[in-house]
């Protein structure tokens, strides 16, 4: 099941390449259903994994082929309670990317072939339980959206978007890629490999050297960190989505983003817990400036995509405070953040690119009204403001919650900072955005503006049903997420010094 | 679910019935006004025969035990935190049940005549619903997230409809500002419930109320802070000040609305959860260190005197208003200034019956206003109207019963709600109470002003010449309305709630007869003082405004009147304090965003990396003699360091 979700998306990018260029339909009508399919795929995987019955380390649909034994590389896919929700989301983002890739009009082929391949890639890397492959699909991924951004991307300083992301992604990249290397070095010779699973295994009983864990969990927290663009390294991530074609920018935001904080989940936390514990101060202080920091700069933002690019931004913040606080409430109410945001990014972009094609222009001083000339595309864009404000009815808002009951123990000067971004910050620009785009009297240039057809309205549909649904049932998420939560918690709390009087108690 | 059906689930489905409609409506029918608002007014309807039902039924449990909880729908459950979502059904609950779906279904009936014609009824309905939802969710919540969660969406619900005729640019930003004021406060609402979680491990009423029973030094030094910060929740919705800036500017939305919401029961819900959570504000009161300065007060003490100052400041600029629906947003504001006051002061029971009778007659009043307006053709300026007695009968009578009723005059239901506030302040804090009394006179005299101004003398516009009555579909619930505005003061509210907060000590419900006259016997100075501010404030604006065209006020005040005309100046104020803080902020961060971390570290290492490149680019000239001469330049070199 797992490897067929992986390998449909690259047959599909197989076949399209073996299309000819001018099939337009077809080529379109194969991405369409490859995605489909995955996302059907991964519904099935999602309602039918069962936390409880679960094989070796907790993982479910186990799939493993050996690739290269002498250095330790298999072919080695797997589910547990942290993934599972991650690739229902990315499957249906990737669906609802396709849908919304009418808008690209040339070279149509390329960009099918690199979106599949981006989505095989993106889901590979959430299954992977092999180190190499996690790495490599992600890699497998990240290399189309440069791509894209470059041929099809919007705007004047395209250019230096695209340098500026690839820049900063491959030097994050890179930075992991390091401590991973670091990592498996400190396995005995011997035993080598890169069984993910394993190698959790080898350090439980014998943890690396405190030293080591010192000089490794930074590489993996700043290289995954910047992939996430934990602040200060964040300006790569409202300058590139402003300029990407909008599928790429709603499968990177939404997906592929998340592969950085899945890295620090799966890897840094239960394998390096005392570099985690010594370092998850910082990550604390940081995370404050995703949420305060880049919601102020959000609220002077005038052109739509940055706003949401850097809203996105700030949402990243929530993830890393549940991170931050190494508790069990904390962290699943990270992965429910992680899950609810992508669902977001996804539908905001989408919304965001279906104004631009029409529009012709994202600036929010010119546009104004369109709720009356747009009604469906308004209404969802209203749903998608209220909900990355944390509106109850959302998942965003069960996952933000959670982090912020589970940080609130450990730091709780933080969940007050935290909690003013969330509720304040985030209202003023979301409102201001519906304001100013929605509401107030129509522009005449924009009386000709289509709603969107019954077609289009599908990927929004979507995703704001999955949205609500989660919204509305979060514990659909969180039974999934907090067995799997509460094995990386232990891990990293074995060998802890014994705790001292708590935060909370220096409040009183 | 259990196996069988129990009666209290059927608050399950007074719940979720207008939650259906609101879905349907949204999902389907919206482009059919009339199939919209048939959905909406059915279920809302359906909602109001299943509470009274509920009452029924409940007599018997309640007698036995405090309170019956439906069974519950696991929401969340992680670790330390678990959220279930139960129904509480208690004295409280069940009566404010009633006042929402019963006033609620009377709006719901009037829309239907006041929106007609309107381009987006079914949209209009549809949010109706949505609220009806919300509201009820908090009505019938039994723990803190899940009141909080409501909270949110009744915020949202308002905001949908405050922004309803979205294309006015005046009720775009009205609605964004009520939203993002309302969120200030649910800020320190959900800090306040951060902190007791976390001191008494849960979060359901019942499990808090005895724990801090059992140990009441459970929340320690944070339990005056814990009370104040779940007050702000309060502050936000109740629209008490400072957070009182947003509710008159919501009169921007449909006037059923304004009644509806921003009258009768959203802005009613600060005082209902403070009194739905009473029981943390009788625990020992402290303070944390980095608020030693407060030491003295209580948390209760503080709420007094916010719900004092904010009845006084919103009687006052309410007497300088000309908009017929700002005065009534003023005088909401007073009210529950009142309420809160009453809360303050130890007294739910009090305040949850102001509440009560508020809710009837100021709903009747803004239906009485949305009358008028539509007969004025969306005219609410007071000064065009004038003589409009004789034009609308039926609104007139109605209103004028509104506004006696508020301004408290026996035997009508508010005179026994308010003596019950001034009762209370009359045995608490003399201070408070002579503010009360004072708010009481401007009550009666800005409402003098208003029904003289606009329903006696002679027609001051063509609008107010031609003006016509409502049909019926409007004016029935004005009459609908004015049956408990009357007689509510007689069923024994107080005795009820009494059972909620006080049951030990609950009296017996007395004859109506005995009702009549009660408040003159266990508090005489109270209720003559308070009969005889309403009477000097009759008789000034009666003095004042007998055939006045124009406000005489503003000649004899000077800058006071302008000031109260101006809102005392509160909405520059924190303009001004916004552009000075939070906006200057994050001017600050965009600015350091596009010129120091993207500038400097970003275009400065891609800057230095593009001189290195083109410096070495120089050596690189294509130039065999200096290439040459390097190549014997570097040979020099290397054997001068060799030979030397």
């Amino acid at each position: 099941m797992l490897s067929f979700i992986i390998v449909v998306p690259l047959l599909a990018a197989l076949t399209v390449l073996c299309l000819p260029g001018n099939f337009r339909f077809l080529i379109r009508a194969v991405a369409l259903g490859a995605t489909a399919l995955c996302a059907l795929a991964a519904v099935r995987l999602f309602f039918g994994f069962d936390a409880a019955g679960a094989g070796a380390g907790g993982f479910k649909y186990v799939q493993r082929v050996p690739w290269v034994e002498a250095l330790g590389i298999s072919y080695y896919v797997g589910v547990d309670g942290l993934n599972v929700g991650l690739m229902l989301m990315g499957a249906l983002v990737a669906f609802a990317a396709a849908c919304v890739s009418w808008e690209i009009k040339t070279s149509e082929k390329l960009y099918y072939v690199l979106l599949l391949v981006m989505t095989s890639g993106v889901l590979g890397a959430f299954a992977s339980l092999d180190l190499f492959f996690f790495y490599f699909f992600h890699e497998l991924a990240l290399v189309p959206t440069f791509i894209m951004i470059g041929v099809w991307g919007h705007g004047a300083n395209r250019n230096y978007a695209t340098f500026n992301i690839t820049l900063y992604l491959s030097a994050g990249a890179l930075l992991a890629l390091f401590g991973l290397v670091a990592l498996y070095l400190q396995m005995p010779a011997d035993a080598r490999t890169f069984d993910l699973v394993a190698m959790t295994e080898h350090f439980r009983s014998n943890p690396v050297p405190a030293a080591a864990q010192q000089f490794i969990f930074p590489l993996l927290l700043f290289g995954f960190g910047i992939l996430v663009s934990l602040w200060p390294f964040h300006t790569w991530a409202p300058l590139g989505y402003g300029a990407a074609p909008t599928a790429t920018a709603m499968l990177h935001a939404g997906v592929l983003k998340k592969f950085g904080l899945y890295g620090l989940m799966r890897v840094a936390l239960p394998l390096l817990p005392a570099g985690a514990r010594d370092w998850m101060p910082v990550v604390a202080a940081l995370c404050l400036g995703n949420i305060l920091y880049c919601g102020w700069v959000a609220m002077r933002q005038r052109d739509l995509n940055q706003l949401i690019g850097n809203s996105s931004v700030a949402h990243m913040g929530f993830i890393f405070l549940g991170l931050a606080s190494l508790s069990l409430v904390g962290l699943t109410g990270a992965v429910m953040v992680m899950i609810a945001h992508g669902l977001l990014a996804a539908l905001s972009f989408g919304l965001s690119g279906y104004l631009r094609a029409h529009a012709r222009t994202l600036n929010m001083d010119e546009l104004g009204g369109l709720l009356r000339q747009v009604p469906f595309i308004g209404a969802a864009l209203v749903m998608a403001a209220l909900a990355g404000c944390g509106l109850p009815g959302f998942a965003n808002f069960a996952g933000e919650i959670t982090v912020l009951f589970g940080a609130w123990k450990v730091l709780p000067w933080y969940v007050v900072v935290a909690a003013w971004g969330a509720l304040v910050v985030g209202a003023v620009y979301m409102l201001r955005a519906v304001r100013s785009i929605l509401h107030g009297p129509l522009a005449e240039k924009w009386a000709g503006m289509p709603d969107a057809n019954p077609w289009r309205r599908v990927p929004f549909v979507l995703l704001l049903a999955a949205l609500i649904g989660f919204g509305f049932f979060p514990s659909a998420l969180a039974n999934k997420i907090k067995a799997s939560a509460e094995s990386i918690v232990a891990m990293v709390g074995a060998g802890q010094r014994p705790a001292a009087a708590g935060p909370v108690a220096q409040v009183r | 679910m259990p196996d069988s059906f129990q009666p209290e689930d059927l608050a399950w489905i007074i719940l979720l019935l207008p939650l259906l409609a609101a879905a349907v409506i949204g999902l389907g029918t919206r482009r059919d006004a009339r199939l919209s608002a048939r959905l909406s007014i059915t279920a809302v309807v359906l909602s109001f025969l299943g509470s009274l039902g509920l009452f029924l039924l409940m007599r018997e449990p309640l007698a036995l035990a405090p309170k019956v909880e439906t069974s519950a729908l696991e929401w969340l459950s992680v670790g330390a935190l678990k959220v279930d979502l139960a129904l509480r059904l208690d004295p409280l609950s069940l009566l404010m049940l009633l006042v929402v779906t019963g006033v609620g279904g009377a709006i719901h009936i009037y829309s239907w005549g006041y929106m007609h014609g309107d381009r987006c009824v079914g949209r209009f309905f549809g949010c109706l619903s949505l609220f009806m939802f919300s509201m009820l969710g908090i009505v019938l919540a039994n723990n803190f997230l899940m009141m909080f969660i409501f909270w949110e969406l009744v915020g949202v619900s308002s905001y949908l409809l405050i922004g309803f005729w979205y294309e006015r640019p005046a009720a775009a930003d009205a609605c964004k500002k009520a939203f993002i004021t309302n969120r200030l406060g649910d800020f320190g609402f959900l800090l306040g419930i951060l902190i007791i979680w976390a001191a008494c491990d849960g979060l359901n009423f019942d499990a808090v109320q005895a724990r801090l029973a059992k140990s009441p030094e459970t929340l320690g030094a944070l339990a005056s802070l814990a009370g104040f910060l779940i007050f702000m929740g309060a502050m936000g919705k109740s629209a008490q000040f400072p957070l009182h800036v947003w509710l008159p500017d919501a009169m921007e939305g449909p006037t059923p609305v304004s009644a509806l919401i921003h009258a009768a029961t959203m802005v009613a819900a600060g005082v209902y959860m403070l009194c739905r959570v009473f029981f943390l504000f009788t625990i020992p009161q402290a303070w944390p260190e980095l608020l030693a300065f407060l030491d003295g007060w209580t948390a209760l003490g503080l709420i007094a005197w916010l719900g004092g100052l904010t009845a006084l400041l919103a009687a006052l600029m309410a007497v300088q208003q000309d908009d017929i629906k700002r005065i009534l947003a003023y005088s909401t504001l007073s009210q529950l200034g009142y309420m809160v006051m009453a809360v303050g002061l130890g007294g739910p029971t009090p305040a949850m019956y102001h509440l009560t009778t508020h809710a009837f007659f100021k709903a009747l009043l803004f239906l009485g206003a949305g009358s008028v307006i539509h007969a004025m053709h969306h005219e609410q300026d007071i000064w065009r109207m004038g003589g409009l007695r004789e034009k609308l009968p039926v609104t007139w009578r109605t209103f004028l019963l509104g506004t006696l009723a508020l301004c408290g005059v026996p035997p009508l239901s508010g005179f026994y709600s308010k003596d019950g506030v001034l009762a209370q302040a009359y045995h608490q804090h003399v201070i408070l109470f002579i503010l009360a009394v004072f708010v009481a006179m401007l009550t009666a005299f800005y409402m003098s002003r208003l029904v003289v101004v606009a329903f006696l003398g002679s027609h001051r516009s063509e609008q107010a010449g031609h003006a016509h009555e409502s049909p019926g579909v409007m004016t029935w619930p004005l009459v609908v309305l004015a049956v408990p505005t009357v007689l509510a003061g007689l069923w024994g509210l107080d005795a009820f709630l009494e059972r909620q907060f006080n049951p030990a000590a609950a009296p017996h419900a007395e004859s109506w007869v005995g009702a009549l006259f009660a408040p003159f016997g266990h508090a005489p100075a109270a209720a003559l003082l308070g009969l005889a501010a309403t009477v000097f404030g009759f008789s000034f604006a009666w003095a004042l405004y007998r055939g006045a065209v124009r406000d005489p006020l503003p000649d004899k005040l000077g800058a006071l009147a302008r000031a109260m005309a101006g809102r005392f100046y509160f909405d520059e104020l924190y303009r001004a304090l916004i552009a000075l803080t939070h906006e200057a902020l994050a001017r600050l961060a965009a600015w350091c965003d596009q010129w120091i971390v993207a500038g400097l570290a970003v275009r400065g290492v891609h800057g230095s990396v593009e001189l290195l490149g083109r410096a070495l680019r120089l050596v690189q000239t294509g130039n065999l003699q200096t290439y040459a001469f390097l190549f014997v330049a570097g040979v020099v070199v290397v054997l001068f360091f060799a030979l030397r």
